[in-house]
């Protein structure tokens, strides 16, 4: 799973989740996307999760790239502990992705192909997404 | 090759700033600029619809009717939002006839690669230099029965007549690569699966195998019509 391998600061505020993607919002490496409308936290475990379906769904054909990254933790204070004493302590890694954001991108399988694998992979992700293709690509 | 028909009527600007921006977005319209050639910058409104749809081909050459006066152009950058279907703002070169300009052709893949290969687009654009009226739509490449190991550099690609290389030489276009075998891929993603903490079911694991089967068996009675 993605982690990072050292932060500057182990605790840290929520990231904020307003606002639209400044970058990464057309299909640049793939020939295929997967396109965030929402703004959501999204787990290491989730991105996992979602190339492993889409993984086991092209098998062998096709690359599939990740352009997130969860580089920002999120603390969890114990079940029923008084307020006070301090932050929680590190429980989940998340990518902070705002409305626009091509998270995902695949290519080397065909349109249908692409599509079904993205269908499935966006049931493991937190937000509503929507399918993308390249701009001036062969489909 | 770009058509020289596409004729756009533009309105000159005279407000600015988002708030002006955004009336001009408001009323289906789109703003613009057109520079070049040491021109001072003139800001135009163009019509939203039309120039969506002319914009929809690569590197076209434009003709702006600014109020009378006719102006041969290029688009250098076009804004588009980033959910929304449209377009925000166009950045217009203006350009020359007999001119040579430097722009982004598309590259198309053709053909099929060897077996157990998979073929990636390391580079889907290559900067040409070319005549700004006979702009190549597209730099087709051929992949058919390359092996694994095979690259395309940017010095591979046969370029339309009157085009020119304007990248690196050594540019990579196309890699062709071995693909995974079943087993590495089947380890990696049981790996995968269980330091994620997942759970596979076995109807996943029957379905997946059905899936497979019915697969198989479609192929052979499409080969079998086929063969009637």
């Amino acid at each position: 799973m993605l982690i990072p391998r050292r932060v500057k600061h182990r605790k840290q505020h929520h990231p904020g989740r307003s606002g639209a993607a400044k970058g990464g919002t057309r299909v640049t490496f793939g020939d295929f996307g997967i396109q965030a409308l929402e703004p959501a936290y999204v787990t290491n475990r989730q991105i996992e999760s979602a190339r492993i379906a889409m993984t086991r769904y092209i098998k062998r054909g096709g690359k599939v790239w990740i352009n997130i990254y969860p580089d920002r933790p999120l603390t969890k204070k114990p079940a029923e502990t008084r307020m006070g004493s301090g932050k929680g302590s590190p429980e989940w890694w998340i990518a902070n992705v705002k409305p626009g954001r091509v998270m995902f991108e695949l290519s080397g399988v065909s349109e249908d192909v692409a599509r079904e694998a993205m269908r499935l992979a966006m049931h493991k992700l937190p937000m509503k997404c929507r399918f993308v293709a390249r701009e001036g690509g062969d489909f | 090759m770009a058509s020289t028909e596409n004729k756009l009527h533009a309105e000159s600007r005279t407000e600015f700033g988002k708030g002006a921006a955004r009336r001009i977005r408001r009323a289906h319209k789109i703003p613009a600029v057109l520079y070049g050639h040491g021109s001072e910058p003139v800001h135009m409104t163009l019509p939203g619809h039309e120039t969506m749809l002319l914009l929809k081909n690569a590197n076209a050459i434009l003709t702006i009717d600014l109020e009378g006066t006719e102006h041969l152009a290029l688009a250098k950058d076009v804004q588009r939002d980033a959910i929304k279907p449209v377009i925000e703002h166009i950045d217009l070169v203006i350009v020359r006839r007999g001119e040579k300009v430097v722009v982004d052709v598309p590259v198309h893949i053709e053909g099929e690669a060897g077996v157990e290969t998979v073929v990636t687009v390391e580079n889907s654009t290559l900067a040409v230099l070319a005549d700004a009226f006979k702009i190549p739509e597209s730099v087709t490449v051929s992949v058919e029965g390359l092996e694994a190991g095979s690259q395309i550099l940017a010095k591979d690609v046969t370029l339309p007549a009157g085009a020119e290389l304007d990248a690196d030489e050594e540019l990579l276009i196309v890699n062709i690569v071995q693909q995974q075998s079943v087993e590495e891929l089947e380890s990696e993603l049981a790996e995968a699966e269980a330091e994620a903490g997942i759970e596979r079911e076995e109807s996943d694991e029957d379905e997946a195998a059905e899936g497979e089967a019915s697969e198989g068996e479609s192929d052979d009675a499409e080969k079998a019509d086929g063969s009637e």
